[in-house]
């Protein structure tokens, strides 16, 4: 079987509109996580920090040429990355609406990024009605896939924070299965009166920057953004960038509660453990982890104690939580563009805001950019519901 | 792709868990169709009170597939959207206490994975776990992941569900985008409506499959999932679909339409069963489930009842009797809110 290999790579994040903007800040060390962006209509706006995308909806639909009525943020935010990731991998229209190239998106929100609007809706405004057809989880994808008249296998899914995660693991699969040729994969979401009031109810929210693997972390930053990635196989690829290889997915579930993961980390070690052994790799081959990381208490003591677990001793290892907060269904394919980009780049991304690490496990992220040799990248996801998956990444 | 089906299990407006009786229709009230729910005896109250409809239902199918401790090596859920009706409620009470003291339950009951993970937690189950929430395909890309994984793991075994719940949320929603009547609708007046809309619907209906035919009620031998509003195109490709899967000198016995009493989408069933000659049956089964997304997956019990000979198919269903001497190989069509067509072959195992 041909090696699945990323020939394209899009992201729009509070970092950046671009996979160069996003790579450039990463570089930096410069945070995207602010307090009052201005974009995001809450009343915590401005009292909690998110990872806002700089760009108004609005500014969004002019600069994308969106013209028809009912598409969302998170809708815009997932054409964006989606754009430039093929132009990024040379996609043709034919090639867009040949039958074996597939869509695979991911997202928790979707058209529930419109609260007021369903609010008014659900309670018989009947004037406005712009958004009825958009409010559900599939409305991200369908739009895309009429834009670009995607004609093959069309997929969405929500497994919380892992989402995307799915995606792309869904989306090689097709590959290996012989429904598809290439597939476009990713993940969106935007802030949302929903999703940030749930977190907050949930007491999850930090009301500073978040500060992942911390002794002292108050909790995670939500944030929005996009990524999507072209996979091809490596014979149809001849002759274009390649950036990596997906060499490697494992999906399991913790479990053991609707909204923490068990004090083991059942979930988390069983999809590392997979991935590793669906990449046919040791632990040892594996030179970085790019760590779920959310900087909630719970996750971050888990994610610990799995990854000591299985690697004994660990690679290096960071967060970019604290580059662009917790973008949820978007967040997996943001963190594997990342990756991809350890492996392109052949550098390390520092994990922000760490200072002292958690007494009795003292492990201590990356916390500088710099050069190293990177052949094996691990990207983990862990959501609600117990839906852990880990994907691994390597050098073409 | 394909897999063969050994158990099923299935909640809905029509009597279908435990003592079967699909003869005598349980009709429309107020044009939806409510599903018909068991006492759920396993769960005590306190958990019932904490899982939202669609988990509820979800979960309840699931267990008799559950008994003597089987762990299904994966749980693949197809749902639109899930907890809509705590997902409402979150949604109502972020405007109506301006954002202030909420409190998380209905956020994270609402979860549309919650489904899929809650059966987990019930059966402690770490293995594979997936949920699909694109709209009126959620069952069928549901269904392609578990044919790709008996193709990955033939001796492993699944548990595949599709669920979705009737809330005042997604029927004032799909109403308003004018997707259900508006008008008082009796079932057994459904199909001769000339209007626009369907009256609306919820179930839940899981299956254990995997590729060992031994023991199996069922083979799903071929699913295809199609993106289109234009009614040619989408019966060239059911008759490729058909012409490719179905094995020479076979013939599809049974139709079984989503059939819906919407004068929009009509013309793509009337497309489908053209593809087909005078000799086959069609059936439909809308007026017993009513709409939703994940519909489908109802069909699809029907279709294992009836090709595993468990059950006759009543009279209320058969839109044309065409010649049924013997049912081996069932077609099922479904469309949602055009655009979105799955179909799926269904033989004898």
């Amino acid at each position: 079987m041909d090696r699945i290999v990323v020939t394209g790579i899009g992201v729009i994040s509070a970092i950046g509109h671009s996979v160069n903007e996003n790579h450039a800040a990463l570089v930096m060390g410069k945070t995207g996580i602010i307090k009052g962006g201005g974009n995001f209509p809450s009343r915590y706006s401005g009292l909690l920090p998110f990872g806002e995308v700089l760009v108004s909806t609005d500014e969004l639909k002019t600069k994308l040429n969106v013209t028809q009525p009912g598409v969302t943020r998170t809708t815009l935010l997932a054409l964006h990355a989606f754009k430039e990731a093929i132009a990024d991998a040379g996609l043709s229209p034919d090639e867009l609406s040949a039958h074996d190239t597939a869509l695979v998106g991911a997202t928790t929100v979707g058209g529930m990024c419109l609260t007021d609007e369903l609010y008014a809706n659900t309670h018989g405004d009947t004037e406005n009605v712009e958004y009825v057809r958009s409010f559900d989880y599939a409305s991200v994808n369908l739009f895309i896939q009429n834009r670009y008249n995607i004609t093959g296998v069309v997929n969405t899914m929500n497994t919380a924070c892992s989402s995307s995660a799915n995606a792309i693991m869904y989306g090689c699969r097709l590959i290996k299965n012989g429904l598809a040729s290439r597939v476009i994969v990713g993940g969106a979401d935007s802030l949302a009166k929903f999703t940030v009031n749930g977190f907050n109810a949930l007491r999850i929210l930090s009301d500073e920057a978040c500060t992942p693997f911390d002794q002292n972390r108050k909790g995670l930053n939500l944030g929005e953004g996009a990524a999507f990635l072209v996979l091809e196989k490596e014979s149809d690829a001849t002759g274009k960038k390649n950036y990596a290889c997906v060499s490697g997915y494992g999906n399991a579930n913790d479990a053991y509660h609707p909204s923490s993961l068990s004090p083991e980390g059942d979930g988390p070690y069983l999809a590392m453990k997979s991935a590793l052994e669906s990449a046919g790799l040791n632990p040892a081959d594996i030179d970085f982890i790019n760590a779920h990381g959310t900087g909630t208490e719970n996750n971050d003591e888990v994610e610990s104690r799995a990854m000591l677990n299985l690697f004994g001793t660990l690679p290096n290892f960071a967060s970019t939580k604290g580059f662009t907060g917790h973008t949820l269904g978007a967040a997996s394919a943001i963190e594997a563009v990342y990756s991809v980009l350890n492996i392109d780049r052949q550098e390390l991304y520092p994990n922000l805001n760490f200072s002292e690490p958690i007494a009795d496990i003292r492990l201590q992220p990356v916390m500088d950019h710099r050069s190293a040799a990177i052949t094996h990248v691990m990207s983990n996801s862990f959501g609600f519901g117990g839906n852990c998956t880990s994907l691994v990444f390597s050098k073409p | 792709m394909m897999f063969y089906i050994h158990k099923a299990a299935c909640i809905s407006p029509q009597q279908t868990f435990g003592d079967i009786d699909i003869e005598q229709l349980h009709v429309a009230v107020d044009n939806k169709l409510y599903a018909i729910e068991p006492k759920y005896p396993h769960f005590n109250g306190n958990a019932l009170r904490r899982m939202s409809k669609s988990t509820r239902m979800g979960a309840g199918a699931a267990l008799p597939l559950l008994a003597d401790n089987d762990k299904p090596n994966g749980i693949i859920i197809g749902t639109q959207v899930s907890g809509m009706e705590e997902n409402g409620k979150f949604l109502n009470q972020i405007i109506e206490y301006n954002e202030d003291m909420l409190t998380p339950g209905s956020f994270v009951q609402g979860t549309p994975n919650t489904i899929s993970s809650q059966i987990a937690l019930i059966n402690n189950n770490k293995n594979y776990n997936l949920t699909h929430v694109h709209r009126g395909l959620a069952f069928e890309n549901a269904a392609l992941d578990a044919a790709m994984l008996v193709n990955e793991n033939p001796a492993h075994t699944y548990l595949l569900g599709g669920v979705d719940e009737i809330s005042a949320n997604n029927y004032t929603l799909d109403t308003l985008g004018g997707w259900f009547k508006k008008e008082p609708c009796p079932s057994d007046g459904l199909y001769n409506s000339t209007t626009a809309g369907s009256l609306s619907g919820e179930g839940a209906t899981m299956f254990t499959v995997s590729g060992n035919q031994a023991g199996a009620i069922a083979k799903l031998s071929a699913i295809t999932t199609i993106h289109s509003s234009d009614v040619a195109v989408v019966k060239e490709r059911i008759k490729n679909f058909i012409s490719k899967e179905l094995p020479d000198g076979k013939k599809i016995d049974l139709l079984l339409t989503g059939e819906n009493g919407d004068a929009r989408v009509f013309p793509f069933y009337q497309a489908c069963e053209e593809i087909l000659d005078d000799q086959t049956a069609i059936a439909r089964f809308k007026h017993m489930s009513g709409e939703y997304p994940t519909a489908s997956s109802f069909a699809l019990w029907l279709a294992c009842n009836f090709v595993g000979g468990i059950l006759n198919i009543p009279r209320h269903m058969i839109k044309r009797h065409g010649d049924l001497k013997s049912l081996k190989n069932i077609l099922v069509y479904n469309t949602h809110k055009v655009g979105q067509h799955g179909c799926m072959l269904v033989n004898v195992a």
